[in-house]
């Protein structure tokens, strides 16, 4: 029966995760006074990707092939540590995926994914610290709950959120130009089914991150404040990522840094009680 | 005292031709060629303009070479020519005296296979030593097309930065997104660009060779589609060519409807890059709302002329048509206000393009940096300055002296100002009259037009024939003089910035292959 509970529950996320990229896609052009594409459109890339030929770079080993279900199995893993005890585990977990995803753009020889790999690594280095102090808090004074201790946590974790999901002004997810990306970079020689489990398992990501935000002031039991809770965040990453430019690389650090300050003065409200 | 009396206490040409109103020829003895193009570098203060060949070896068996300076002060072209008598088809390479020869010598090269003794660079510009064979020159009056291209014959060799931790990334010349085709080698040192080089040349169409042959008509639908995004100027530069050999003079209204078509072609180019700079640093909403303000543009375009992009409106001798209705710029230049105010309130965006992608005043001098991007370095040159309507509108060119992102922004900006004050003040002088002149019998001869366009100068050398025919035209597009320098410019930012470095400069990739 349990077994059942978590593989429904599983299924749940990756049936909803896409919907949610979708409609921050939609937000964002409404925002930009465009129409904007369905927000079901990311159902349809991953549709026409699954029925893609998969074309795999020359040089590279078993790392290119394998990568693509690795992240994807620890994108889901993040989901289902939500369900525990053990948040902690979630800064591995996104290593891990981050590992490999780095590991399979280094492995496809190209310039970009070079680029890419070296750029995700360094911005990590910023972003874990800024996650593992946000979890710190949550573990100190579990929510959800509209302390100053959990507004700040929600406010280094909407950093780490964008970080996390490659939106600006960290990395921008529309652009063409593969001198500027980020995320995207590493994902350039991914092909048809494999590209499409990568896009899912960033959603996923995605999903999961928008998730543990909302849990900070919404019992995640409550559906009806949770969907609403996850369409005010994505507004909010729409309002953030249509308003400002993207930062420049160098700069980026700062606001991640400032993400971790702000992570800290989260810990020690959690820690006077406040 | 004048160029002229300056340069002959050195120099004494062969022979001079003063037949054509502001341009001079003077053909010059090979040994007095380098020098006598110095003293007109200096004279004129002028990079080198144009530097092209014509194959004359069916009626005098030589080469000639031309090399075209600009004298701002005496708003007059004059010519260094130089033959080269067939058989020995080689001439000493003014690039290691002037930078700005070097791209026009290596052209010469490829195009007419005529040897630079002595020059720093001999690699090939557009017929890619990867699939064009060795020994096969296209603007060769004798030149037989191929068949097929042949195997690889030859690879080209980039300049490598060598060092610890440095390494290459070659990008392009297909890109992620639909621009054009361009090879960008990168030598860098983690982000820091160290080393930059652009090698172009994949839209190469041989227009040069297109048209010869071609009738006037034919020639300027062609020069039309030479760069899409300045159609008007091209094609405008070619007819003032063209009339200029023919002894046409537009009647005043063609004159006027002219420049108002020129600047809107200016403003929609302008507008188009404010929005580009804006979303390559991924300011969606500036962009989106520029692209709102490009669109309205082009839309009255096609309103005024029918063609979105003002092709088919200029013929030989003035305007096919006069405006097919009011000109309303105000609530344009309003909306232009309200952008403005969006990005420059914009910390994030200012904090991306100020200081950024620097190009040096000298560094540009240097480089022959023409138009826009030579404005935004402190070199104030426009051509417009001396033609009409704009002379008689007391037209003063717009110049920064930062030359970074910010500053050819802001020349796009003003610019933009300009044009909409500009074409206000056209058609409130125009009167009503003729369209065009009838074109007379055809008459042989050569003549340069050269208007300014949105990007910098657009350059057309032609010679006709008896029949009226084209003999050879020489187009240079302003990309082709500023290429090089967003390679300056590049070098010291991070490769995530390059995108904005070279929007900034928007430079043309069909308008330098041809």
């Amino acid at each position: 029966m349990q077994a059942l509970t978590v593989i429904l529950y599983l299924l749940l996320a990756i049936g909803l995760a896409p919907l949610l990229s979708g409609v921050i896609a939609r937000l964002k052009n409404n925002l930009r006074l465009r129409a904007g594409q369905s927000i079901l459109q990311p159902y349809r890339n991953l549709r026409k990707l699954l029925g893609k030929e998969e074309i795999v770079p020359e040089n590279s080993s078993w790392l290119f092939r394998a990568a693509p279900a690795i992240v994807f199995a620890a994108s889901l893993t993040l989901f289902l540590l939500l369900r525990t005890n053990s948040l902690l585990s979630v800064i591995f977990v996104l290593a891990l995926g981050r590992f490999f995803l780095a590991l399979a753009a280094l492995d496809a020889g190209s310039a970009f994914g070079g680029i890419g790999s070296s750029r995700e690594m360094f911005l990590a280095s910023f972003v874990e610290p800024a996650a593992c102090l946000v979890i710190l808090v949550l573990y100190l004074a579990p929510g959800p709950a509209w302390s100053v201790a959990h507004i700040l946590a929600g406010l280094a974790l909407l950093i780490v959120v964008l970080a996390e999901t490659a939106r600006q002004p960290v990395d921008n997810q529309e652009t063409h130009l593969e001198l500027t990306m980020v995320h995207e970079a590493m994902l350039l020689d991914h092909s048809g089914p494999a590209l499409a489990l990568l896009l899912l398992a960033a959603q996923i990501k995605q999903l999961f991150w928008l998730v543990l935000l909302v849990s900070l002031f919404v019992p995640l039991t409550a559906l009806l404040p949770l969907g609403a809770g996850l369409l005010a965040a994505a507004l909010v990453i729409a309002l953030i990522e249509v308003g400002i430019a993207k930062y420049r690389l160098f700069k980026v650090p700062d606001l991640l840094v400032f993400g971790s300050i702000l992570a800290l003065l989260a810990v020690a409200g959690a820690l006077l009680g406040v | 005292m004048s160029i002229r009396e300056e340069l002959k206490k050195t120099i004494a040409p062969l022979a001079v031709n003063d037949r054509y109103p502001a341009e001079s020829y003077l053909t010059v003895k090979p040994a007095d060629f380098i020098p006598a193009c110095l003293a007109l570098h200096q004279l004129c203060a002028s990079p080198v303009m144009m530097m092209f060949a014509e194959d004359k070896r069916a009626t005098r068996s030589c080469f000639r070479l031309n090399t075209a300076f600009y004298s701002a002060a005496e708003r007059h072209w004059y010519y260094a020519c130089l033959d080269l008598p067939a058989g020995a088809e080689s001439f000493p390479s003014l690039a290691k005296e002037i930078y700005s020869a070097t791209l026009f010598e290596r052209e010469i090269r490829e195009m007419f296979g005529i040897e630079l003794v002595g020059s720093p660079d001999h690699r090939r510009l557009r017929l890619h030593d990867e699939v064009w064979p060795a020994g096969a020159f296209p603007l060769r009056k004798d030149f037989v097309p191929l068949e097929r291209l042949e195997p690889p014959t030859g690879q080209y060799e980039f300049i490598k930065g060598e060092g610890e931790g440095l390494f290459e990334l070659p990008v392009g010349p297909v890109h992620a997104g639909i621009i054009g085709p361009g090879h960008f080698h990168f030598s860098v040192a983690g982000e820091p660009i160290i080393n930059l080089e652009i090698r172009l040349g994949f839209t190469h169409r041989g227009i040069e060779k297109l048209m010869e042959g071609k009738t006037l008509a034919a020639g300027l639908e062609l020069s039309e589609r030479v760069a899409g995004d300045t159609s008007f100027a091209h094609g405008l530069a070619f007819c003032l060519a063209a009339e200029k050999i023919a002894g046409l003079t537009p009647p005043p209204r063609a004159v006027l409807l002219r420049a108002v078509y020129l600047e809107l072609e200016r403003m929609y180019n302008h507008i188009n890059d404010i929005g580009g700079i804006a979303l390559d640093v991924g300011f969606s909403f500036a962009s989106a709302f520029a692209s709102v303000l490009k669109e309205r543009l082009l839309r009255l375009n096609e309103q005024l002329s029918g063609n979105r992009y003002l092709r088919g409106i200029n013929v030989i001798g003035g305007v096919a048509q006069d405006l097919a209705g009011p000109v309303t710029l105000n609530p344009l230049l309003s909306d232009l206000n309200e952008l403005e105010k969006i990005l420059f309130n914009s910390a994030s965006f200012i904090d991306r393009i100020d200081s950024t992608g620097i190009l040096r005043q000298k560094t540009a001098e240097d480089l022959g940096v023409l138009g826009l991007a030579g404005r935004a370095s402190g070199l104030a040159r426009d051509l417009r300055t001396d033609l009409e309507p704009y002379s008689s509108a007391g037209f003063r060119p717009i110049v920064c002296t930062s030359g970074d992102c910010l500053a050819r922004l802001n020349i796009r900006l003003q610019e933009f100002r300009q044009s909409s004050e500009l074409i206000g003040r056209f058609i409130r002088q125009l009167q009503p009259g003729e369209l065009t002149v009838n074109a007379p019998a055809p008459v042989a001869g050569y003549s340069l037009g050269a208007i300014e366009g949105w990007r910098g100068p657009v350059l057309y050398w032609l010679k006709l024939n008896e029949q009226g025919t084209i003999e050879r035209c020489k187009i240079v597009d302003p990309s082709f003089h500023n290429w090089e320098a967003l390679a300056y410019a590049a070098q010291g930012e991070i490769i995530p910035d390059f995108p904005l470095c070279n929007k900034s400069f928007d430079l043309s990739y069909s308008g330098n292959d041809l």
